[in-house]
């Protein structure tokens, strides 16, 4: 009950934060000093023609009407249609959100996977070179540009050593090849499912530079989290009752002391996920990966209004989301804090 | 927490065990170059066509050949053919027939007589005949990106079959027209029905043309992949590619990456500052060839001081022009012969150019009345254009030495074009355009849209591309006798064009800075490259492509 409670709860700030959201992009777009008419219609357009696009467009209506109007639509589940692409916003984020999804679990996946351990192996040995070792990777990881390593690791994986593809999400020789037969459009489960090995070769080859590229801010904001949180639990004195107890270092670490230092590290986790959608854009755009971050960059310089709504739209609810999730995690996990 | 950890345990070692069968299973030729890929590999995965990649910028705005006038041109023409091809100036033959084998113009210059190629079919099955080709031609006229093309078209009759006559209501080159890159494409009756009928139709690419290629499939954003038509008019030779896979990069250092790295065969829109790379690479030829495009900057000759001639003048050779190309193009350029871009009717070498010359402004100003400057010159430029954001500076310096105080204004395009249609009074003193014609006749585009006077002030005519608000009777004159000659007496009308330049030059509107180049980097095993500068957004032409032996 007092969970349902909450979720409704939740939902509802969620909601007002959606409107905030809406508006202040909705205005923000219109008022930066573009013409989209003018962009729809092409460069050698004719006056009459650029204002033919702008009533078609609805672009001549005052601003509120147009919000109005905008919202309207959108309560019928409806983004408009992209001024680029002439198609339907809704149906360009869904063809691209699962190469971005594919590249955020890939990525997250990594970060935990190295994160983790890294801030748990420094924390038992803290001081040791090992620990300077693992807290100057994570300021590195943390501080590098993503687009900045994105390019380095090309220049070395690809360029110099040739062990890695250089960008997109498969060979284009692979259609020819071994062609992916489309299930979910999350080519690594499509290529697993159908058993098709040598695509899924290709496709888990190309995700790996981005997916590293992704990972390596919150590799560093993890294992630094991790890190602190263990030294805390470290430091209590149930677990030096454990160690007067004989038991097993292993134990004391992953049973007893990473089980409550875990929970801080959820928050940090969470955070990253939504983090990382927006990193995406970046990696994406070095990538060439064909997903939401891609599709925003160029909405941002066609000012193509209805996609930037419809990103900023989605991301923003995918934040919210995200949050919501966490703070019922942790609820899950940690007894004290739940649903205060 | 033991089930997190089990989960993720076992997530890992499913990738580390993955990973490892990977390259166990059969190995694609991965990073194979489409040249070396004559064989199927061991597989038996089908055969491996003759595949060509290219990392294309551009994007698509509409798979609609009608309303077509954008970047995607650069697919377009190859799935699509007009009645004629032109070729670039100094070609044995100026045009290369396509759809239309032969024409003929009447002595009047009234109307033109296209006899079609026979046995042709669109992609859809339907037929090339005069019906079709009427169709498309009065579609385009109605309602294309660039209709204003067929402005002089009265109608277009069906003789037979494959005959069909265009009237005009005054002399007009349609030859040039008909070989226009936009607004002159012959689609299918039956798609220019269905999409007629639903304004949905071409929203994912479709092919309905004749051209040597159609489009097999397309991923927004990501990737296009052509086939080719195997019942092409043109038939196919060996080497010419099976597919065609477009993949559209739009960041330029992966562009040069996936080039050098033979992830792709062609790139477009190199970047100038890795030329350098492919110049010492043998494996590479690089192309620097004159370009449709060129730069133009507007003076204000309706406000003070700019209404003076001799001050415009004086201002003309303040321009340090080859500074401008050097760092504005990075010394892709060459400085204009009047408003018409080189390789394109009716350009002239004999032309007037001004040069640089700062005591020769000095003396014009002071003649002018104006000793030591003293005046200011409000510049506005198009943010978007970094040529334009590079050179403007070097405008105010050289200004600068001689009195004369520039101030720029980046703009958005649009506004900055705002700014200038409405009162000349107060609007910008120097508008910086990069310009260039619709279609091989800059005579009727640029010395027309930005020159000829409307009736009226500020004299804007229908494109309102005038900027300078400049009028010259003469020069209307001229222009008048220039156009109607083109189409019967291509001599006596470039001859009348250069009269009128001549004019231009003197009275000096506007600042003509420079022509653009366009650069094309070939690998070795890529042949058949020919540069075309009357097509320049579409860069390249699969079907004069080959794969080297």
């Amino acid at each position: 009950m007092r969970l349902l409670d909450f979720i409704l709860r939740r939902s509802f700030t969620a909601l007002f934060v959606l409107v905030g959201v809406s508006l202040i992009t909705f205005f923000l777009s219109r008022v930066i000093p573009s013409d989209a008419a003018a962009l729809y219609i092409g460069p050698k357009a004719r006056t009459e023609d650029i204002e033919r696009v702008r009533k078609q467009l609805g672009l001549d209506k005052p601003l509120p009407v147009q919000y109005a109007v905008y919202m309207g639509e959108l309560l019928h589940g409806d983004l408009g249609n992209s001024i680029s692409t002439k198609r339907p916003v809704t149906q360009e984020l869904a063809e691209r959100l699962p190469a971005t999804l594919e590249l955020l679990f890939m990525g997250i996946f990594i970060a935990v996977l190295i994160g983790v351990p890294l801030g748990v192996l420094s924390a038992r040995r803290q001081g040791s070179p090992l620990d300077v070792v693992v807290r100057t990777i994570s300021i590195v990881g943390v501080s590098m540009p993503a687009f900045y390593l994105g390019l380095l690791m090309q220049i070395a994986f690809f360029r110099n050593l040739d062990v890695l593809p250089l960008a997109g999400r498969v060979d284009s020789d692979l259609r020819f090849v071994s062609p992916i037969q489309s299930i979910t459009n999350f080519l690594l489960f499509d290529s697993l499912v159908t058993l098709n090995w040598v695509a899924f070769k290709d496709v888990f080859l190309h995700l790996i530079l981005p997916a590293f590229t992704l990972a390596a801010y919150p590799i560093g904001l993890i294992a630094r989290m991790t890190r602190a949180a263990m030294l805390e639990v470290l430091g209590q004195d149930y677990i030096r009752t454990a160690r007067a107890y004989g038991i097993q270092q292993w134990v004391i670490t992953y049973m007893y002391t990473l089980k409550n230092a875990i929970s801080p590290t959820l928050t940090v986790i969470g955070l990253t996920v939504a983090y990382a959608l927006t990193g995406t854009f970046f990696v994406e755009v070095i990538f060439n990966w064909p997903g939401l971050g891609l599709f925003t960059v160029r909405s941002l310089l066609n000012v193509d209004y209805p996609a930037i709504m419809g990103v900023t739209l989605f991301g923003a609810g995918g934040y919210v989301l995200i949050n919501m999730i966490v703070d019922l995690m942790q609820a899950w996990i940690d007894p004290r804090i739940r649903l205060k | 927490m033991k089930r997190v950890l089990l989960v993720l345990s076992l997530l890992s070692a499913a990738v580390i065990v993955l990973t490892a069968c990977g390259p166990a299973a059969t190995e694609p030729p991965a990073g194979t170059e489409v040249s070396t890929v004559t064989e199927a590999p061991a597989t038996t995965a089908p055969a491996m066509p003759v595949v060509l990649k290219i990392a294309n910028t551009a994007n698509i705005t509409t798979w609609d050949p009608v309303a077509s006038f954008s970047t995607e041109a650069s697919y377009l023409a190859n799935v699509y053919e007009q009645l004629l091809r032109i070729n670039p100036l100094g070609s044995a033959e100026q045009y290369t027939p396509l759809l239309a084998e032969s024409w003929e113009v009447s002595d009047d210059g009234l109307s033109y007589t296209f006899h079609l190629r026979s046995g042709v079919k669109f992609h859809d099955g339907e037929p090339l005949n005069a019906e079709a080709v009427k169709k498309s031609i009065e579609a385009a006229a109605d309602h294309a990106g660039a209709s204003f093309i067929w402005l002089p078209l009265d109608s277009v009759e069906v003789v037979d079959d494959l005959t069909v006559k265009l009237n005009l209501t005054y002399a007009a080159p349609v030859d040039l027209i008909a070989s226009s890159l936009y607004g002159a494409w012959i689609v299918s009756p039956k798609a220019l029905d269905a999409a007629a009928a639903d304004e949905n139709f071409w929203s994912d690419g479709k092919s309905h043309g004749t051209g040597p290629y159609t489009v097999e499939s397309y991923t927004p954003d990501a990737e296009i992949v052509f086939t080719r038509n195997e019942d092409y008019w043109g038939g196919w030779e060996d080497g010419q590619f099976d597919k065609v896979v477009v993949s559209i990069v739009p960041e330029a250092a992966v562009r040069v990456q996936m080039l050098e790295g033979g992830d792709v065969d062609l790139i477009t829109a190199p970047p100038l500052d890795n030329l350098n790379i492919f110049e010492s690479n043998p494996n590479f030829t690089v192309y620097r060839e004159p370009s449709f495009f060129n730069y133009v900057g507007f003076f204000n000759t309706l406000r003070p001081p700019l209404d003076d001639v001799k001050v415009r003048q004086a201002l003309s050779y303040a321009i340090p022009y080859d500074d401008i190309i050097a760092i504005g193009a990075q010394g892709l350029g060459t400085q204009s012969f009047g408003p018409v871009p080189a390789g394109v009717f009716p350009w002239d070498g004999s032309v007037f150019q001004y040069k640089y010359d700062l005591e020769k402004a000095k003396e014009l100003l002071k003649e002018a009345g104006h000793e030591g400057g003293g005046f200011d010159i409000r510049l506005t430029y198009a943010a978007e254009n970094a040529t334009e954001e590079a050179f403007a500076p070097l405008i105010k310096d050289s200004f600068a030495q001689i009195g004369v105080n520039v101030s720029i204004e980046p703009m958005a395009w649009s506004q900055q074009w705002e700014l200038a249609k409405a009162d000349p009074a107060n609007a910008q003193d120097m508008f910086l355009l990069l310009y260039w014609p619709t279609y091989s006749d800059a005579g009727a585009d640029n010395m027309w849209s930005m020159f000829y006077a409307g009736a009226e002030a500020p004299y804007l005519n229908v494109t309102k591309f005038n900027l300078s608000y400049w009028k010259n009777d003469q020069y209307n004159g001229l222009m008048d006798e220039a156009g109607a000659l083109t189409a019967t007496d291509y001599e006596g009308s470039k001859a009348k064009y250069v009269e009128a330049m001549k004019i231009l030059i003197e009275e000096a509107p506007a600042v003509l800075f420079f022509d653009t180049m366009d650069v094309f980097i070939v690998p070795k095993h890529i042949e058949g490259f020919k540069y075309n500068l009357n097509y320049p957004f579409v860069r390249y032409f699969f079907y004069e492509l080959r794969a080297a032996k």
